[in-house]
Parts: structure tokens; C-alpha cells; sequence
């Protein structure tokens, strides 16, 4: 067990020398900036395409909320509940005759 | 550390012209450790390209200059990962006749076949990668960081931001599955790989 250990530390060792650090080739570095670069136009569309998006929601949002803060002209003036409002239409006088009973009587 | 503290804040400034100076400082390093890691010398160079372009752009979120090696090394780690396991499905292709690739690789490195200097150690070279190919790729870069690169432990507890007991387990049982194939090997052989080789 002891002589395969050592046989394959062995081997790892001559790994290394067989496989030295290579020298980069010439296209290297402006390969790397070409790289560099391309990324950074992406990132650049993206935070535009961003604020774009931001930009759209935030105006939508403000257009939803005058259109919900603006009361519309057919409930106008109308205060209380529904049960409130249905009493004010229908007085109690007025169910009498269609033989509806109300509490006060 | 190959280059002054003040250059990497250079660079994390914002400053091209440091930040090209550390790429040269540590380009010869870094793709001779991703062609050990990654086994393929044709592909060294975009890999580091992707170890730089990812150093570029998390520069900014390095603390401390003094663990800008650990740090690379980290991104290094990372870019080989990534390679070998888009390299997966190539290599299981070439995995179905591995092993009848191994015995004549070892018996060439053996020497048997073996005409010139060269040969010997492209076999050395295939023999190495093949038997590094058993294990699974984040197995690999750890034990061919320990093993062939020579980190220590400290380094790479730095490198994995793990504790060394664990590191210590996942380095032994890689060790094992490679020695355990090298064996295989060596018995079907008949002959001792390395002995012939030095």
C-alpha cells in the first residue's frame, strides 16, 4: 500500500513538471479587454433596459393612482354603507304599502 | 504575494492600467494551475480570460488586498469547475473506453511502447488526467490543488472557506478512488507505472 502511495505522489510530482505554466499567447490581454468591454456594454443595456422598466412602473403606478384617487361622478357625494344608503332611497313609509314590515314598526 | 497591496486598490479603484499590471503579475501562474486543473491545453487561455473577466468585475468586493490570492485562486477554482462540468458530457463519451485507454497508457508509460522522451510523457500526462477523470471535477481541482499545485491545507481552507477537518475527508476519499484506480491499473499491467518513468 505504502509503494503505491509513494508511486503516485511520484506521479503527481512529475505531473507538474510535464505540464509547466504555459506562456500566454500574444492575443491575450486584448482578448481579455476585447472580453472586458463586451461585458461592460452588456451590463450598461441591461441597467438601461432597467431604468427604462423602473421608469414605466413608476408612471404606470401614478396613472393607477390618480384614476383610483379621483372619485368618479357616479358615487358622488355618497356617504354611509350600502344597508345606509338603501334606507335613504327607500323609506321606511314607502315599504309599508308593498307589505314589507320594518323594525320601527 | 506577486504584486504591492497598493496596486490591487488601484485597480480596485477603478485603475485599467493596475489592474492590466496584475493580470501580467499573475497570468503565468494562474494558467499553468487551470492546465493542470482542467487537462486540456487548447481551452488554458479562454479559461483564464473567464478567471480575469470575473476578477474584473468582483475586484469591488474584495476587503482586504492581503487575501487577493486566496480570492483568485477561489475564481480560478470556480472557472475550471465550471469548464469541466461543461465538459462532462465529452468526457463520459470517452469515459466508455477508458479504461482500455488506461491499460495501454500505463503500458506506455511503462516504457514498452514508448519511442522518445516526448511520448513518455504525453503518456505520464494522459495517465495522470485519466485516472484524475474517476473522481468527480470538484474532487479533482481540490486534490490536483493539494497534490500537484502543493497548497497546503491553510491554503486551501482559505481557498473553500471550509474547515480543514472537512477539506481533510473530501481530500482522503479522492485519494483513495485515484489510488484505488492506479492500482487496478498497475495490476493489469503487471508493471510498476512510474518506476520507468523517471
Amino acid at each position: 500500500m505504502e509503494q503505491w502511495n509513494n508511486e503516485l505522489e511520484e506521479l503527481f510530482a512529475q505531473y507538474k513538471s510535464i505540464v509547466p505554466d504555459p506562456d500566454a499567447s500574444p492575443s491575450f490581454m486584448p482578448e481579455l479587454w476585447k472580453k472586458i468591454e463586451s461585458r461592460q456594454s452588456m451590463v450598461v443595456r441591461i441597467r438601461r433596459l432597467t431604468q427604462v422598466f423602473v421608469a414605466a412602473a413608476a408612471a404606470i403606478c401614478v396613472v393607477l393612482v390618480l384614476f383610483l384617487g379621483v372619485p368618479s361622478s357616479d358615487n358622488f357625494g355618497v356617504s354611509g354603507t350600502y344597508v345606509d344608503v338603501l334606507a335613504e332611497i327607500h323609506p321606511a313609509e314607502n315599504l309599508t304599502p308593498l307589505g314589507i314590515r320594518t323594525d320601527n314598526e | 504575494m506577486l504584486v504591492e497591496f497598493e496596486l490591487i486598490q488601484k485597480a480596485q479603484a477603478g485603475d485599467d492600467a493596475a489592474f492590466n499590471q496584475v493580470v501580467l503579475a499573475y497570468r503565468k501562474r494562474i494558467l499553468g494551475t487551470i492546465a493542470r486543473l482542467i487537462g486540456r491545453s487548447e481551452d488554458v487561455e479562454d479559461v483564464g480570460q473567464e478567471v480575469f473577466l470575473r476578477l474584473y468585475y468582483s475586484l469591488d468586493q474584495l476587503r482586504t488586498p492581503e487575501v487577493f490570492e486566496p480570492w483568485l485562486y477561489r475564481l480560478t477554482v470556480n472557472a475550471s469547475y465550471d469548464y469541466l462540468r461543461k465538459q462532462r458530457r465529452r468526457n463520459e463519451a470517452r469515459m466508455s473506453d477508458l479504461s482500455e485507454q488506461q491499460v495501454m497508457m500505463a503500458d506506455a508509460a511503462a516504457g514498452g511502447k514508448v519511442s522518445t522522451e516526448q511520448d513518455r510523457r504525453n503518456n505520464v500526462k494522459e495517465l495522470v488526467e485519466s485516472l484524475l477523470s474517476e473522481i468527480p471535477e470538484q474532487d479533482r481541482i481540490l486534490l490536483t490543488l493539494k497534490e500537484v499545485e502543493g497548497l497546503s491545507l491553510k491554503e486551501l481552507e482559505n481557498i473553500y472557506r471550509v474547515k480543514e477537518n472537512a477539506l481533510k475527508v473530501r481530500l482522503f476519499r479522492a485519494r483513495q478512488r485515484v489510488l484505488s484506480a492506479y492500482q487496478a491499473l498497475g495490476r493489469k499491467t503487471g508493471k510498476q507505472v512510474v518506476g520507468s518513468v523517471k
